[in-house]
């Protein structure tokens, strides 16, 4: 059931293109083609407007929180082959950083878990994808992989870092060696994951099975199975699930989840990693939930942002 | 930023939209020589493979071709559903037209010709398929030639009308975008014709009045059906028109910026606001034809370029070709060019000659620029964000199953003017319907307190047997009179029982209105057992085998005369040995002549000893299947039977252990046998194990038990799981007066797992009251954390356990980083720990579950409040979120009831309050101290942590002294003095013998509520005073039911005490003959605990030897600071219990003079720290002394100095 609670009006002046809560869910961010960024504070089903950041100069496409132990750090990406990490100090938001080493459109940032750090993953239009981790005093390191994506890397997504097989963390004081892994998806209609070896990052794995660009992929969050799971959405109107279960993270395999008409644009895991929500150029949002013998099912539509709930038509279905 | 490139002189076509991989085809151009003057033509399809970085096209296919091609289309004419095949249709210099399939080019090259017409007469320039219908086909070559082909039936083209005057060349044709049956043909002469193909003929003519324009292409707008553009070749009027066919006598727009004529052009079907011209001045421009303006110019050879295309399927592609014989592939996002292609570019020159067959390698001077050298330049994107890059929707998740979404609606291709309104949704998604009501239902239960509806519901609902029976069990536990409801629940009614009996003896019998009386039982026994084995009942009556029924009743009737052998026979022998007082040798004697009950008899009188021995020798000698019952009944020895017994009969052993089992061993007797029934595996016995670890009150092994066997991953699972877990813990902490905590992992896993899903499903703040609060594990602390915030509090105020935020700018942000901010976070909860006296374990380091302490809404919420400043930053104005939440809106009046600290007090005024170093904070929450709560009582202590440890009259004896002596402080126990309190000092005298042993089954259940290890006071101990509450397990709850329980009543003690009035301890007063041997008269759990407080007419510790006491609780005390592994600290929590046993008796002063001595000589040896000559003189002490008046505390004074010898403290 998808019920709306709160409706923002944003006041952009151009098209949305990413709206992301916070990690505690009470502001959110926006972006848009009008090149700012705004923050506001939804709590209790409010809108307060908390900053209006302003700094790039081409179409916004995605933001990104950080983790709240590190602060209040928002990044954003842009056409304007920018990056810029925003931050919150004493109430008042200012740039903390801008990474400008790409050299086409930034089309998507994203927080690495915070086990591993201040660490993003920016996906570009040059193809290239590049890793910035906070050393501090202001220091950001830049690891930059060259030609990930021919033609360009347009999602990033950072896997859990959670020891496969162990619900629970690992007790306190005892660091367990995360392996540092995240996916991308880009035009060359590939899906990538990449893994940290000795401080060096490189490609674990080539996912073939689009056709088309791959628009979005997410790492789902750990259930606390052994299992890794990877959403992807491509131009091609396919969303595939990609799951692990050997832990060497070398096979993987693909289940259809849907073929939609349109482009599919964006996937999003839910928080505990049970529902993906799909979002499409139909200008639809759909739920789908894993039953219990593994087949992906649509909960429900969220049609037109009014939490109009259907299901997808027999005609979609026959159109595959 | 260019991709890929090879060497060709073609006309190019890429394959449709739906074709996957994408293709390029290439069809050797006519009217272009090289210096080979090779004259050969060939069509050659390429596949584009962009995974692979280097400039390479792979080569797929390749078809001779008779005639060079001046136009090539690749059509989705029959391409199958895998997005392959399709036509490829070339128009040649000779008027050939010719249809390819791709697929067969790709594969054999046999047939790959499909259809071929020679209708046109001059050379076929134009060629255009339909949008809309893939078999329709128009092309155009001079003579005004133009035809409409249907691909499935290639030999009769059609016309669109009659042909133009004069005949001229015709350059273009284009099919209009949005209406299909619209087509348009343009001549170099810059006319354009645009026919209705539904009315055969030409609806408009459109035509520049400057007759320069020579034209070179001609495209419908992708959206708009009435606009085209026309490309002019002309180099005195290199521009592109843009004509309105509503307003068709001029152009609507002109495109000025090429400096000499365009050759081509190609509009971008992905946006329109992307249109492509190549000019003779060698530029290559990407126009957005809305404005006019140049968006994008191609890093471009130095060379003209013939033709532009972009990619139907890859919107950021398009492929060029150029006099100087190459086919390039660019994309307009931009990027480096790099190194990345000089290796291939080598490659390429070097590997040419040798593959292409038209010799093409070679590089002709005059149409040949040098090669420009591979550029490491930066290529810029498009200046304008392409339609494709811009999301138009999202969707993404947040936390508490909250969905963001929004979306824009798609533009008309003209801006509408009216602003459009940019709208997020914050949604709520929720999947878990049934889970949510069920929390809902057992939330609602929770906080009202009416677990017995809940479970009675329950029961009436339950879908199995065995889930009717949990719950009518753990229903149970909410009632009075728990044990005997038990008994009824495992079959066995006192009533029904009694009815039997009498029925068997012939007799009468009035029911006797009390509890299960050990004969009833073992007669029930007796008969289940012979029941189950062939053996009649009689048979074992008559074979000597007696039962306690009729042992007893055989009582020996007086008779008036009698004469006392002395004879040599055995009764002589009796006789003589009792005349002289040998009671050894007469019950020998007895025992030897098969008169047990003779012997027994005598044995009572020849004191405990001989009685135990007789009992040995009579038990050892009976072996038939009820004496391991007597035998145990009489001995108090469960054990065996749960260890021994059939599984089949766990109802017998847990009735057995119901009716006779001392309230200390209850639980760890369940337990056992729940153990051993678990350990059988299947379901069916681990729901038996379930029921016995109900009894026990064991929620630990109940979790374990069932999550071994039964899903309990899935939402609804866990619900299951979770209300049975709540309820018995509710009822344990109802008997106990007490909150318990969560202490296995398990259920700590379980019950974070439950608050996960609550809080994925939005319902946070019931998430964070089953969060368990007493865990330092990063994953919950992290959750806890989360869901604080989310439920709206200020942002800007930090909990005192946020994130360790200043680390920063400074720290290096690798995981070690973070470790702080746990630690951080438990460090109030250390501060807390004595505060959380007993029901907290060692390793426990935080309070209770909020559940357990549910808010009282205050009025003075926030301030007046204890704000437990000494953890927290002063800024903070929200207390500690651990202990509190004082946000959470659900309150819980009906749980106050439940809370110990918070009852509405009447005489709490006189009592003076605990010291300041003492916390509260599992206790309560800041704000408990409310005036509603405690009108008229002790104002709220500015001290931290001292908020409302209010004593009440209900709950008086379980932490303050007895009410009989209202106002008096409690000397003895000097606050700070010691955090180890003995566990009885004041109240528990008379029924000492009930007060738990360690047990290692720490939550203890309704029959026992065990021991809860002490946690090691980490800073000042709290007073002894509210301590002892928390300890002792019968703790009070007053009312009617207090008058149910004897008030002297006796433990059941071991059958060697009494039947026949022989004198018993004094302390162990037992007046009521119709309890049977070892069995407490009233078997109820509750009762058991619910000692009244009233009677309680406590002594006080004589004053010289009040040393005791306090030099052995302070021994107690520093052990525990010292000791380090749990099993010690265990130990040490028992000694402080087991030290109440003595204190009891020093009030009674009921010890000898010796015992006193060697006691004050221990405590002198232990101030003195030698604690050598401690134990020397306590095992003199011992062995001088009648052990039953010493053994209540001895044995842990011993166990004491060991540890503190071992400690050194």
């Amino acid at each position: 059931m998808v019920s709306v609670i709160n409706t923002v009006d944003t006041s952009h002046e151009d098209m949305i293109h990413d709206a992301q809560m916070d990690y505690y869910g009470t502001r959110l961010a926006t972006c848009s083609s009008d090149r700012t960024v705004k923050i506001f504070d939804v709590r209790n089903g409010g809108q307060i407007l908390v900053a209006d950041l302003r700094g790039h100069e081409g179409p916004v496409w995605q933001v990104a929180w950080a983790h709240p132990m590190f602060g209040n750090i928002l990044a954003s990406c842009s056409y304007d082959r920018k990056v810029i990490i925003w931050k919150e100090e004493n109430g008042a938001w200012d740039k903390m950083y801008e990474y400008t080493g790409h050299e086409s459109s930034v089309n998507s940032v994203c927080w690495g878990p915070y086990e591993f750090g201040l660490i993003m993953a920016c996906g570009s239009s040059d193809g290239a994808i590049s890793l910035l981790t906070f050393t501090g005093d202001q220091q950001w390191d830049v690891k930059k992989i060259s030609n990930a994506h021919t033609i360009g890397c347009n999602a990033v997504s950072w896997a859990p870092a959670v020891v496969p097989g162990s619900l629970i963390d690992q007790p306190s004081g005892q660091k367990p060696n995360y392996v540092k892994r995240f996916v991308s998806g880009g035009c060359d209609n590939l899906v990538k994951l990449w893994k940290e070896e000795d401080g060096q990052w490189k490609e674990d794995q080539k996912l073939e099975a689009h056709s088309d660009w791959v628009r979005d992929v997410g790492w789902a969050p750990s259930i606390g199975l052994p299992t890794s799971t990877i959403a992807s959405c491509s131009q091609d109107g396919r969303v595939f699930i990609w799951t692990c279960d050997d832990p060497a993270g070398n096979t993987w395999t693909a289940k259809l989840l849907h073929k939609f008409n349109d482009v599919v644009w964006h996937v999003s895991w839910s928080i505990t990693g049970n529902i993906l929500a799909v979002s499409g150029g139909d200008n639809k949002v759909t739920l789908w939930k894993e039953s219990m013998d593994g087949q992906w099912a649509c909960i429900s539509d969220v049609s037109k942002g009014q939490g109009a709930v259907s299901t997808i038509t027999d005609t979609q279905q026959n159109e595959q | 930023m260019r991709l890929k490139e090879i060497q060709r002189t073609a006309h190019q076509a890429w394959s449709p939209a739906g074709h996957h991989p994408i293709h390029l085809a290439l069809g050797t151009s006519a009217q272009q020589l090289d210096a080979s003057f090779n004259t050969t033509a060939a069509i050659e399809i390429f596949e584009m493979d962009f995974a692979d970085s280097s400039l390479e096209m792979q080569l797929k296919g390749s078809l001779p071709t008779a005639n060079r091609l001046h136009s090539i289309v690749w059509v989705n004419f029959g391409m199958g559903t895998d997005g392959t095949g399709g036509r490829i249709v070339g128009g040649s210099e000779n008027g050939t037209m010719t249809v390819y399939s791709p697929e067969a080019i790709m594969t054999s090259g046999a047939e790959a010709i499909v259809g071929q017409s020679d209708k046109h007469t001059g050379p076929v320039r134009a060629l255009d398929f339909n949008p809309f219908q893939s078999n329709l086909l128009a092309s155009g070559a001079n003579d005004s030639e133009i035809y409409i082909w249907d691909l499935n039936n290639f030999s009769s083209p059609m016309t669109p009308g009659a042909k133009t005057q004069p005949a001229e060349d015709v350059s273009v044709v284009s099919w209009n975008r949005q209406v299909q049956h619209i087509l348009a043909s343009a001549s170099p002469s810059g006319k354009a014709v645009v026919w209705d193909l539904r009315k055969n003929e030409p609806i408009i003519k459109i035509s520049d009045h400057s007759n320069r324009m020579h034209c070179s292409g001609m495209l419908w707008h992708p959206d708009v059906a009435t606009q085209l553009v026309l490309a002019s070749e002309d180099d005195r009027l290199p521009v592109i028109q843009m004509w309105d066919l509503r307003f068709a006598t001029s152009p609507l727009k002109v495109f000025e910026n090429h400096t000499r004529g365009i050759l081509s052009i190609s509009w971008s079907q992905a946006d329109s606001e992307l249109l492509l011209s190549s000019a003779k001045d060698n530029r290559i421009l990407c126009w957005n034809p809305n404005t006019g303006e140049v968006i994008y110019e191609l890093p471009t050879t130095n060379q003209w370029c013939f033709d532009v295309q972009w990619c139907p399927r890859n919107p950021a592609l398009l492929s060029t070709a150029s006099f100087d014989g190459r086919i390039t592939v660019y994309s307009v996002m931009g990027g480096s060019l790099k190194a990345q292609q000089q290796s291939t570019a080598d490659k390429i020159s070097s590997s040419f000659d040798a593959m292409d067959p038209f010799g093409t390698g070679q590089v002709l001077p005059p149409l040949q620029v040098p090669q420009p050298a591979v550029q490491d330049t930066i290529v810029p994107p498009l200046k304008k964000p392409p339609k494709w890059v811009r999301r138009p929707v999202g969707a993404s998740f947040a936390f508490g199953g909250k969905l963001i979404t929004f979306e824009n609606s798609k533009l008309p291709p003209v801006q509408s003017p009216q602003p459009v309104p940019r709208q997020v949704f914050v949604s709520q998604v929720t999947t878990e319907t049934e889970f949510l009501q069920r929390s809902r239902e057992l939330q609602a239960a929770l906080q009202s307190g009416s677990f017995n509806n809940y479970c009675q519901a329950k029961i009436q609902n339950a879908k199995s047997d065995a889930e009717q029976d949990i719950w009518k069990f753990l229903l149970v536990n909410f009632e009075d009179e728990a044990r005997i409801k038990f008994l009824k629940l495992l079959g066995f009614s006192k009533d029904e029982l009694e009815r039997k009996i009498s029925k068997c003896l012939g007799k009468n019998f009035q029911p006797n209105g009390h509890g299960v009386d050990a004969k009833d039982l073992a007669e029930k026994m007796q008969r289940l057992s012979t029941e189950r084995s062939d053996e009649a009942a009689t048979d074992a009556r008559t074979s000597g085998s007696v039962s306690p029924a009729d042992f007893f009743s055989q009582t020996p009737n007086e008779s008036s005369n009698f004469q006392i052998p002395v004879s040599c026979d055995a009764d002589g022998l009796i006789s003589q040995a009792l005349l002289v007082g040998n009671f050894e040798g007469a019950v020998d004697l007895c025992l030897n002549d098969g008169r047990y009950a003779e012997a027994i008899l005598l044995s009572i009188s020849g004191g405990e000893e001989l009685l135990k021995k007789t009992q040995q020798k009579y038990l050892s000698k009976q072996k038939n299947s009820i004496s391991m019952l007597i035998s145990s009944v009489v001995t108090q020895n469960w054990r065996d039977i749960v260890q021994s017994c059939e599984l089949d009969n766990w109802k017998e052993a847990l009735a057995a252990l119901l009716t006779y089992a001392h309230p200390e061993e209850f639980a760890c007797l369940c337990d056992t046998l729940g153990n051993r029934l678990e350990h059988e595996g299947t379901e069916k016995r681990c729901l038996q194990a379930c029921l016995c670890y109900i009894c026990s009150g064991n929620i630990e092994k109940l979790v374990e038990c069932w999550a071994l066997h039964r899903e309990c991953s899935s939402p609804l699972g866990l619900e299951d799981l979770v209300e049975k877990v709540m309820m018995l813990r509710k009822s344990i902490e109802r008997l106990r007066n007490s909150e318990v905590a969560v202490q296995s992992p398990i259920l700590a896993e379980k019950l974070t797992c439950y608050a996960g899903i609550l809080a994925a499903e939005g319902s946070l703040t019931t998430a964070m009251s089953y969060l368990p609060d007493n865990s330092d594990q990063s994953g919950i602390m992290m959750l806890r954390e989360r869901l604080f915030h989310a439920q709206g509090e200020a942002v800007q105020q930090q909990p005192p356990n946020s994130f360790n935020r200043g680390g920063l700018p400074t720290a290096k942000p690798n995981p070690a980083a973070q470790t702080p901010a746990p630690k951080a976070q438990i460090m109030p909860q250390s501060q807390y720990q004595p505060s959380a006296p007993s029901q907290v374990a060692p390793q426990q380091q935080t309070p209770l579950p909020s559940v357990f302490t549910p808010q009282v809404p205050s009025p003075n919420q926030g301030h007046g409040l204890p704000p437990f400043s000494h953890v927290m930053p002063p800024s903070a104005t929200r207390p500690a979120m651990r202990p509190s939440y004082p946000q959470h809106p659900s309150t819980t009046p009906g749980f106050t009831a439940h809370q110990p600290f918070q009852p509405p007090m009447s005489t709490g005024g006189t009592f003076p309050p605990p010291g300041p170093s003492m916390p509260a904070a599992s206790l309560s929450g800041p704000q408990l101290p409310s005036p509603s709560m405690s009108p008229g009582s002790l104002p709220p202590m500015p001290s931290p942590g001292v908020p409302s440890f209010m004593p009440s009259t209900s709950l008086s004896s379980g932490f303050m002294p007895p009410n009989s002596q209202p106002g008096a402080p409690v000397p003895m126990y000097p606050g700070g003095a010691s955090s180890q309190a003995p566990p009885h000092p004041v109240t528990s005298g008379p029924y000492t013998p009930f007060t738990p042993l360690g047990s290692g089954y720490p939550q203890g259940g309704p029959g026992a509520p065990a021991v809860k290890p002490f946690p090691a006071p980490a800073v000042a101990p709290p007073p002894t005073g509210p301590q002892e509450g928390w300890n002792d397990p019968p703790t009070v709850r007053g009312g009617p039911r207090k008058k149910k329980f004897p008030d002297n009543y006796a433990p059941p003690a071991p059958i060697t005490a009494p039947v026949m009035g022989f004198p018993v301890e004094a302390s162990q007063p037992h007046d009521h003959t119709q309890v049977p041997p070892g069995a407490p008269q009233e078997p109820s759990v509750q009762l058991l605990q619910q000692l009244p407080a009233e009677r309680v007419e406590q002594k006080e510790i004589p004053a010289e030897h009040m040393v005791l006491k306090t030099t052995f609780d302070s021994l107690v005390q520093r052990c525990q600071l010292a000791a380090g592994d749990p099993q010690t600290k265990r130990k040490l929590d028992d000694a402080g219990k087991r030290l109440g046993h003595l204190y009891d008796k020093l009030r009674e002063q009921s010890l000898t003079h010796n015992i006193l001595n060697g006691l004050h000589e221990i405590s002198r040896c232990v101030a003195s720290q030698n604690y050598q000559r401690g134990l020397e003189v306590h095992t003199q002490v011992v062995s001088s002394s009648n052990f039953s008046e010493i053994s209540a505390f001895m044995p842990i004074l011993k166990v004491l100095m060991t540890i503190a010898n071992k400690l050194g403290v």
